[in-house]
């Protein structure tokens, strides 16, 4: 499902691409988004959710009065930033909140279990484009403690439910190098109440896939295998995560949202500035992250394709 | 979240002959939330001054609510809330911050509060209490008349509190006691004089309880409230420049033609470490930890004193 190239968010400020902390401080503090997309992914993500809930959601108990304070957050911003599709008010501790793009309406107590059918990350999901995580910030480190996660790029939250941040991050090729990683943990536990900061992540997919679960490698990897000169620019897709961090005030811990970008090359490629980055960013991308991210099966077709367009355009490094 | 908000004195309340307590609102805009533990900061004339926020947090509705003792001090901020604010005056706060969380994976949590310091714990107790968690209260007062809230602390919380009215070395041996049957799982705070703080985790450091397990509410300046220009060496790169009050470190070596990374420019994420070789530093930052404070600094909150030399990657 690829977006419009208007509202895709160009990941790369220079021409070389190396692991850093690129996040940026948001005013005003945002976790979600939305786009054109907005209704065919709800429905993707109503349907993943339905067949597979298992691996689309996964909570621990301590989580719980994150995932209401999570649900709460999200419904007023959808409120106060889309009034003419969402509305939310609130008598005593009595909460309604209306979705006029879908129809539907939740209504619960704040906090008390026995108003909702799902726990409360499992129903804000269903009415947002992003996949929601909790992380639950503990004396001894950040923990995975929720997720609905319907679009991940190729990893299981089953597998990381309860891990901490630094093994969560072991499969990345060098994220340990200086201590980067645990740098970044300790930032994150820096974040202060209520502020949101924003950083963007990127990879590629083939086909404008976006449930490109681990549980579900053995289907969509293997297309990695069928890139070829004549379709690399309507099969590949660069796959752009914009992810952020919010502090959430009473329970203190952090609301991690990921809203998942694609758009092909072929739609990419009419943007020059963007073309001649990403040509030379995958030109200097290293090895081992270019296997990591899966590139390395395809990346002569892409180079040949990036060369071509670029050289037919008359463009110049 | 604006940097700060003008926020009306709807009501103050004595609450001992030397505590007053400040409720605040706001009438036009709707204040950020807190969690148990926060402090705000109030832009008084005499500088910025922190004090902890005393209600719960899930109750708020939209308003801010803090205790302040008066200590005396003809100058200080406590006397100038006490004396030169109304009902009905307007303060300027900046927005809620928490350096003194509650860790929700507890088993259990020990307050020890000795004095005002009682102030984070009045929010933390009310909240655990909403949650239906297990707490318990140390309290060190002079009298039950040096107690606020004292009557509605017996009223809520009969069977978790225990006051520490007695002489100094009855106290000690009490608190000893106490500290001694801390089971596994049980998370300790303290708030109160340098000196109990002091004493609480020198004990427990005794006992060899995990220091992850105790907590302290310190307040820390977030900001260096007047900086003033400084000189600096770049050792490897033989230069030396000037870094002026209204820039940062960070910037001047951006201006002299030497880039270092950076990102939040807050001194939370590490991006603008650089090595320090001579020379005293103002750390301003909250990232870095003591033992890296000798040797290291954060670009972009930090500053030299006079004159400083550094090297950079
Ligand atoms: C706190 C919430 C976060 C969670 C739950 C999270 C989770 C993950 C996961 C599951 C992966 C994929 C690992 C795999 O291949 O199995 C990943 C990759 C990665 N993460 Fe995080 N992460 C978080 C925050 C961050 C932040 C704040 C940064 C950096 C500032 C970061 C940097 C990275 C990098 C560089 C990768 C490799 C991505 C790639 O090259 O495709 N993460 N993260
Ligand atoms: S830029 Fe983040 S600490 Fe300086």
């Amino acid at each position: 499902m690829s977006v419009k190239a208007e509202q895709f968010p160009f990941p790369f400020t220079e021409d070389r691409y190396a692991y850093s902390n690129n996040s940026s401080l948001q005013k005003p503090a945002r976790s979600v988004t939305m786009t054109d997309r907005y209704l065919e992914e709800i429905q993707l993500k109503r349907e993943l959710l339905q067949a597979n809930h298992q691996r689309c959601f996964r909570s621990l108990p301590l989580s719980l009065e994150s995932q209401w304070e999570a649900m709460r957050r999200i419904f007023n911003e959808l409120a106060e930033n889309e009034p003419e599709h969402f509305s939310f008010e609130k008598r005593g501790n009595e909460y309604r909140f209306q979705n006029l793009l879908l129809g539907e309406e939740e209504r619960f107590k704040y906090r008390d279990l026995s108003s909702i059918e799902r726990q409360p990350l499992d129903i804000a999901g269903r009415h947002v484009q992003e996949d929601l995580i909790i992380m639950g910030d503990r004396h001894d480190g950040l923990f995975l403690e929720a997720g609905q996660l319907c679009f991940p790029s190729n990893w299981s939250l089953t597998f990381v439910l309860g891990m901490d941040f630094k093994s969560i991050h072991t499969p990345v090729p060098g994220i340990t190098h200086k201590d980067f990683i645990g740098k970044v943990e300790r930032f994150i536990s820096r974040i202060r109440q209520n502020e949101a900061w924003e950083r963007k992540n990127w990879s590629m997919t083939i086909s404008n896939k976006l449930d490109t679960p681990l549980e579900t490698y053995a289907n969509w990897g293997k297309l990695r295998l069928q890139v070829t000169d004549e379709n690399v620019g309507e099969l590949v897709h660069l796959r752009v995560e914009v992810q952020r961090l919010l502090r959430l005030p009473l329970t203190n811990d952090i609301l991690f949202t990921i809203h998942t970008y694609l758009l092909s090359l072929n739609d990419l490629i009419r943007n020059d500035l963007w073309l001649k980055r990403l040509y030379t960013t995958i030109q200097f991308l290293s090895d081992d992250i270019a296997e990591y991210k899966g590139i390395a099966l395809y990346k002569n077709e892409l180079m040949q394709f990036l060369e071509k367009t670029l050289s037919e355009k008359g463009i110049s490094l | 979240m604006e940097d700060f908000y003008e926020v009306k004195v709807q009501e103050i309340k004595q609450l001992t002959p030397t505590i007053k307590s400040f409720t605040f609102i706001s009438e036009n805009t709707e204040l950020p939330s807190f969690g148990a533990g926060s402090h705000i900061t109030l832009h008084l004339p005499m500088g910025m001054r922190q004090y902890s926020l005393i209600n719960n947090p899930l109750d708020m509705i939209n308003e801010y609510e803090i205790a302040v003792k008066k200590t005396g001090h003809l100058e200080s901020g406590s006397t100038y809330l006490h004396e030169d604010i109304y009902e009905g005056d307007v303060v300027k706060v900046s927005p809620p911050d928490n350096y003194f969380p509650l860790q929700m994976e507890g088993k259990h949590h020990v307050f020890f509060a000795a004095g005002i310091g009682i102030t984070p714990f009045w929010s933390m107790m009310s909240y655990l209490r909403s949650l239906g968690e297990s707490f318990e209260l140390h309290y060190a007062v002079s009298g039950q008349d040096a107690c606020p809230f004292y009557n509605e602390m017996n009223e809520r919380y009969a069977n978790q509190v225990t006051y520490y009215l007695m002489d100094r070395d009855s106290k000690t041996k009490k608190l000893k006691e106490r500290l001694r049957e801390l089971k596994v799982g049980t998370h300790v705070y303290i708030c109160g004089p340098q000196s109990y703080m002091d004493f609480i985790v020198t004990y427990c450091r005794e006992l060899g309880y995990p220091k992850k397990y105790i907590h302290e509410e310190r307040f820390k300046a977030r900001k260096l409230e007047h900086p003033t220009r400084f000189k600096v060496t770049i050792v490897n790169e033989k230069k030396t420049i000037q870094v002026n009050s209204n820039q940062s470190l960070l910037e001047a070596l951006h201006d002299a033609g030497i880039t270092i990374p950076s990102a939040c420019r807050q001194g939370i994420c590490g991006s603008c470490e650089v090595k320090v070789c001579n020379g005293e530093v103002l750390h301003n930052d909250t990232f870095l930890t003591a033992n890296e404070k000798t040797d290291k600094m954060l670009t972009c909150v930090s500053r030299g004193k006079g004159h400083i030399s550094i090297a950079v990657e």
